[in-house]
């Protein structure tokens, strides 16, 4: 089980990450929140963060999976899945929350 | 009720707008890419049926066959046309979004089964039912929503859909190059007396937008 | 032992009854894998059927063939047979009957389960097809969106035949998710570690986890559509605190990971087949692995783009742009790992090959037009017309028809035991491809001439008639070939030619054993060394056949087989089936009575119904029980191994997590409504909040410690040897407490009629209450096997199971209680 908890963990993280952002953005919509913050506008900001949070959690977990962190994969097979599949919880974190620095948010 | 008639195109394709323009070149351009994708993919699944010699289809190439196909075709191809697509969508449809214009016209679409009911927010209290009068040339924002269940809101030859949803103000840019008549559909599904759900989009030169907000038309 | 004395021995054990009363009693995945599949080619004829009447529709302007209220039924109902009661059986029952054979065992993990998952299946889908003969089937559209399927615009019966009908069909697809997810993990052969497992259980893995995580969406806006229709609860109803676009967002929740749901088993079918057609070995396993999860994953990231146009802001419909192109990724891994396959191996042109050749052209154009609806500005055009149908039966059709067309070519000699005499398939697979192509092709060039889906008929002056001519034309191709394949299979099955073992040549496991089948698979399990291991060695079936490996000798009529550590393989428990019994054909029509009675709304029926459920279903767990220890059993000289009720992960733990996952996910789906309701909706805040009470909240958080701490000193205890009926006490007093406080929240719940947020409150607190019901009779049947003999210091394994659910419900019982009651504090 907890190798395959190893091969689900980062995209499984995505996922969380990837509703979390999208609850925020509809959320900052709903409450109309407005204001400037260091003169970016606040709601702006706080997608941004959102967004560079996640990408650290997903190196951070990238670093885990490389390190065999806290225990080593039980085969050579499970370590090499879960390498990859910790790549792409990264490159999908970048991908699919770039529209934070793209788009208009309400 | 409308019916969806003679004169009316709704080809997509046949854009009589600037949003319904940029969406047919889009298009235009995704068919074209597709085409060369699949293309590409028979040509490599046909040359797999290829006699070759026997020693050459059986020995294993492990690390050079994944590099070639797996990274190079099933990763670095996708990743390049599609970030490509991607960030082109993006930008295309930020171009699409009801923007501040002074020149902007806003009118409202209310549906209710079977009816379109138009309102002019340069003439309170006027309401045409299933036609949408509008000026050619400038940007209309029609304010959309329902009255009981889902509809939605479609110009093809303007622009692109958005849905009626009770309780909600959906708001959708659309713009007429020139004047003329559009067809105009509703595009969700709505129970019996769907098929012929619809209404006509009736752009004026400035004189006749001025007459019809005026009160003389229609 | 002789090879034969011991397949004689065997099969007395595993036999189903003789005749067709077998059917009814039968728990063997031999006989059900069959069922399965047979039952849903049923459905795909009459869905193909009506595929038919609406192309017959469409082919002529004006079409007087059939009036709108009859061809709205027709789309509805041809939509929800082929996703419901096709698509998904049809994956059901291929992995029943495929999967302990490619495991190397000798049934899945919960043999009785997977009947009452059958029975469930054909008595929902008999529901919808009763609808349909009489005329009053759903015609909603096969996503059913309200108001549009609210009580006030569809007033007849025919929307509760959907949402109780599918409801009722979806147990079975949860049963057998559990079922698929637990034997693959548990019941694989020794030595079969991650790695050496066939590719196809891993998607059979992935889907399954995907069922568990992907239906409950479904099933909780069903019922609370169901609800809202039958008792006025507004959920969608805008006007008051609801709203219509909490379905769909519930709908596409589950829909888009459905797609997926029905591609993966479809593309394991091709990783399987394919290798073995080009003589070679499948090129990046872990590649594909991999790209399986990650497809798995992004699949529950896209559903908002079935929701384009419903006006959410341009970035969050970005997100799901960026994420639905992002899925292509691992996609074209997977095509491209395929094409590279057969690329180092010699392809040959055998019918699976050719249907193989047929997913390859559909599915990549399914692709390309799936990447072009991803884009948002693009969508906003051809969202809801022709061009998205024609796409969609791209996808599915060439992902998942074509797929299992060449797996019913490859695994037809597995099941029958015989070779293939007239050969009409390759014909049939000709029309096939080409009546699709011209059906679908052409459809999404009107879509983009502006011909909207589901509209029954159009004018002339439309221009989309010789189109649509075309298409139904091309349909019809199609459908004769269809009835060659069909007709090719019925020659097959009469005529009377055996088949070589092994006739592909192929690699997995499946195919070193007698054909047809035997009902036990293998005469003794095998040690797996290999991802190949009938390609490492081609003798292996006479070896097995001669009791070489695990279990050889049949012993006391013990139905028998192992379970094995989820990595390594090392096998680590004996588990005895239950026989034949039709336990589960009455429990699944109790089942449907419950259903029936909800549909027709005779509600006095309805708790009897559940009371009658809850009675069988305990007998079904007391079935279990040994009164009796059963020391270590030799699986195999060297090797004694504890049976299933010694252990503290028994089967039972196992089917437990899983069904908690999807039991967690219903739950998550529905404090999500109620979040969305409540940020989202037009229509708040309520006029009346939660009266809450800070005493209620406190003993329920103190009852829920309790349990969980209660059901862990019984545990200890019985471990210890000492008694288990005091803790056991406190744990039954701690559950009737947690039964009071979701109780009192109901009652403290303003109105459910008057305002979305009581509904969903309501929902809430029964969600609470059904479970710690739940949780009482649980401790009570412990404390009645302790009382009765049934436990022991070694029959220790009903405690974990226990012990699992207690910890669950405690955990949403607190939660519950915290968010009900805090709606009050904050207001």
């Amino acid at each position: 089980m907890t190798d395959l908890l190893r091969i689900l963990i980062a995209p499984l993280v995505w996922l969380a990450a990837f509703i979390s952002v999208y609850a925020l953005h509809g959320l900052l919509c709903a409450l109309q929140m407005h204001g400037m913050v260091l003169g970016i506008p606040l709601e702006r900001l706080s997608l941004v963060t959102a967004y560079g949070l996640a990408i650290l959690m997903q190196i951070v977990l990238l670093l885990a999976v490389y390190r065999g962190w806290p225990l080593a994969p039980s085969s050579e097979f499970v370590r090499f899945v879960s390498r990859v599949t910790g790549w792409t919880g990264l490159m999908a974190t970048i991908w699919s929350l770039l529209p934070v620095m793209m788009t208009t948010s309400c | 009720m409308a019916l969806i008639s003679c004169e009316g195109s709704t080809s997509t394709l046949q854009s009589a707008g600037p949003s319904a323009k940029i969406i047919a070149d889009l298009w235009w351009m995704m068919f074209i890419g597709a085409a060369l994708i699949f293309v590409l993919m028979m040509m490599l699944l046909a040359l797999a049926f290829r006699t070759r010699p026997q020693e050459q289809a059986t020995a294993g190439h492990g690390r050079r066959d994944i590099r070639i196909w797996i990274l190079s075709f099933g990763l670095g191809f996708p990743v390049t046309v599609l970030l490509t697509l991607l960030i082109y969508a993006l930008v295309i449809g930020e171009r699409l979004l009801p923007r501040d214009d002074p020149d902007t016209v806003n009118v409202g679409a209310l549906a209710q089964r079977w009816t379109w009911t138009f309102s002019y927010r340069d003439a309170p209290g006027l309401r045409t039912k299933d036609t949408l009068h509008i000026p050619a040339g400038r940007p209309v924002d029609v304010e959309i929503s329902s009255a009981d269940v889902i509809h939605s809101f479609w110009v093809p030859r303007l622009a692109g859909k958005l849905d009626a949803i009770p309780g909600r103000v959906n708001v959708l840019r659309i713009e007429a190059d020139k004047p003329g008549s559009y067809q105009g559909l509703s595009a969700e599904f709505a129970g019996t007396g769907y098929d012929d759900f619809g209404f006509t989009v009736t752009a004026h030169d400035p004189a006749g937008w001025a007459a019809f907000i005026g009160g003389d038309a229609p | 032992m002789r090879a034969l004395t011991r397949h004689r021995k065997l099969s007395a054990i595993w036999a189903s009854e003789e005749g067709f009363k077998g059917w009814f009693s039968t728990v063997n995945h031999n006989d059900l894998g069959r069922m399965f599949l047979m039952t849903a080619f049923l459905f795909f004829l009459v869905g193909g059927l009506l595929a038919m009447l609406i192309r017959a529709q469409l082919a002529t302007p004006h079409s007087a063939f059939a009036g709108p209220d009859i061809y709205n039924q027709i789309f509805t109902m041809h939509g929800t047979i082929m996703m419901f009661l096709f698509a998904i059986p049809t994956f059901e029952g291929l992995a029943i009957y495929l999967l302990p054979k490619m495991l190397g065992t000798r049934d899945l993990a919960f043999p009785r389960l997977t009947a009452y998952g059958y029975w469930c299946y054909v008595f929902g889908g008999a529901m919808l097809l009763v609808s349909m003969l009489l005329g009053i089937a759903p015609d909603g559209g096969w996503f059913m969106y309200p108001p549009l399927t609210g009580a006030l615009y569809s007033k007849g019966i025919n929307t509760d035949f959907w949402l109780i009908g599918i409801t009722f069909v979806e147990i079975s697809a949860i049963a057998a998710a559990v079922e698929i997810t637990v034997s693959i993990l548990k019941f694989r052969a020794p030595g079969m570690t991650l790695a050496r497992m066939p590719i196809f259980g891993w998607y059979a893995l992935i889907t399954s986890l995907m069922i568990l995580t992907g239906f409950p969406p479904l099933i909780l806006g069903s019922i609370l559509l169901e609800v809202e229709r039958a008792f006025g609860f507004p959920f969608f109803q805008a006007e008051l605190g609801g709203d219509s676009l909490l379905w769909q967002h519930l709908f596409w929740l589950f829909g888009h990971p459905e797609v997926y749901i029905i591609f993966l088993p479809a593309a394991g079918v091709v990783s399987t087949i394919l290798p073995v057609m080009c003589r070679t070995s499948l090129l990046g396993y872990g590649w594909i692995v991999a790209s399986m999860v990650a497809l798995a994953f992004l699949s529950f990231g896209l559903w908002v783009h079935h929701m384009f146009a419903t006006g959410i802001p341009h970035m969050g419909l970005a997100f799901f742009s960026a994420a639905s192109t992002l899925v292509a990724i691992p996609t074209s891994v997977q095509v491209f790992a395929w094409i590279g396959t057969m690329w180092k191996g010699r392809p040959e042109l055998h019918l699976p090959m050719l249907h193989i050749i047929g997913f390859f052209v559909t599915f990549i154009i399914g692709g390309l037009t799936g990447v072009m609806v991803a884009v948002v500005p693009f969508d906003w055009q051809a969202h809801d017309t022709a061009f998205v149908t024609a796409h969609l039966h791209y996808v599915l059709f060439g992902g998942f028809v074509f797929p299992m067309l060449a797996g019913i070519y490859y695994w037809l000699p597995h099941v029958s035991g015989r070779k293939r005499f007239f050969h009409l398939g390759e014909l049939g697979f000709w029309l096939i491809f080409i009546g699709f192509h011209v059906t679908f092709l052409a459809m999404h060039w009107v879509g983009l001439l502006g011909q909207r889906r589901r509209i029954s008929t159009y004018a002339p002056e439309d221009g989309w008639t010789q189109i649509n001519l075309i298409s139904s034309v091309g349909s019809f191709v199609l459908a004769i070939g269809i009835a060659i394949v069909m007709l090719d299979i019925i020659l097959h099955a009469l005529a009377q030619r055996k088949t070589r073992r092994n006739p592909w040549r192929a690699g997995t496991l499946e195919w070193a054993m007698l054909l047809p089948p035997p009902a036990y698979n293998f005469a003794s399990l095998p040690e797996v060394t290999g991802r190949a291991p009938l390609g490492d060695d081609p003798k292996l079936a006479n070896a097995l056949a001669r009791g070489e490996g695990y279990l050889g000798t049949p012993r006391n009529g013990w139905r028998e087989t192992l379970m094995v550590d989820v990595a390594s393989g090392r096998p680590e428990v004996l588990v005895l089936f239950p026989t034949n019994t039709q336990l589960p054909i009455a429990m699944s029509a109790v089942t449907g009575l419950f259903f029936l009675s909800l549909l027709i709304k005779v509600y006095w029926v309805t708790p009897l119904a559940l009371a009658g459920v809850a009675a069988l279903a305990w007998r079904w767990i007391w079935q279990g029980g040994r009164k009796n220890d059963l020391a270590p059993q030799t699986v195999r000289p060297g090797c004694d191994l504890p049976h299933s009720t010694a252990v503290d992960r028994a089967p039972g733990w196992w089917g437990s997590l899983f069904l908690l996952i999807a039991n967690g996910t219903f739950l998550g789906s529905l404090l999500f409504g109620f979040a969305f309701l409540w940020t989202i909706a037009p229509g708040w805040p309520p006029p009346a909040w939660v009266d809450a009470s800070a005493i209620e909240v406190g003993a329920g958080l103190l009852a829920a410690g309790t349990s969980a701490t209660a059901i862990r000193a019984a545990t200890r205890a019985n471990d210890a040897g000492r008694p288990v009926l005091p803790a056991l006490s406190i744990a039954l007093t701690a559950t009737l407490a947690m039964t009071f406080c979701c109780a009192a929240l109901l009652w403290r719940t303003p109105a459910p009629t008057e305002h979305a947020y009581g509904a969903t409150l309501f929902v809430l607190g029964s969600y609470g209450l059904f479970h710690t019901l739940l949780a009482v009779l649980m401790v009570v049947h412990l404390i009645t096997r302790v009382l009765l003999g049934y436990t022991s210091v070694a029959r220790r394994a009903e405690f974990p199971i226990i012990r699992l659910w207690l910890d669950y419900i405690a955990m949403i019982v607190a939660l519950i209680l915290l968010i009900g009651h805090m709606a009050g504090w904050f207001a």
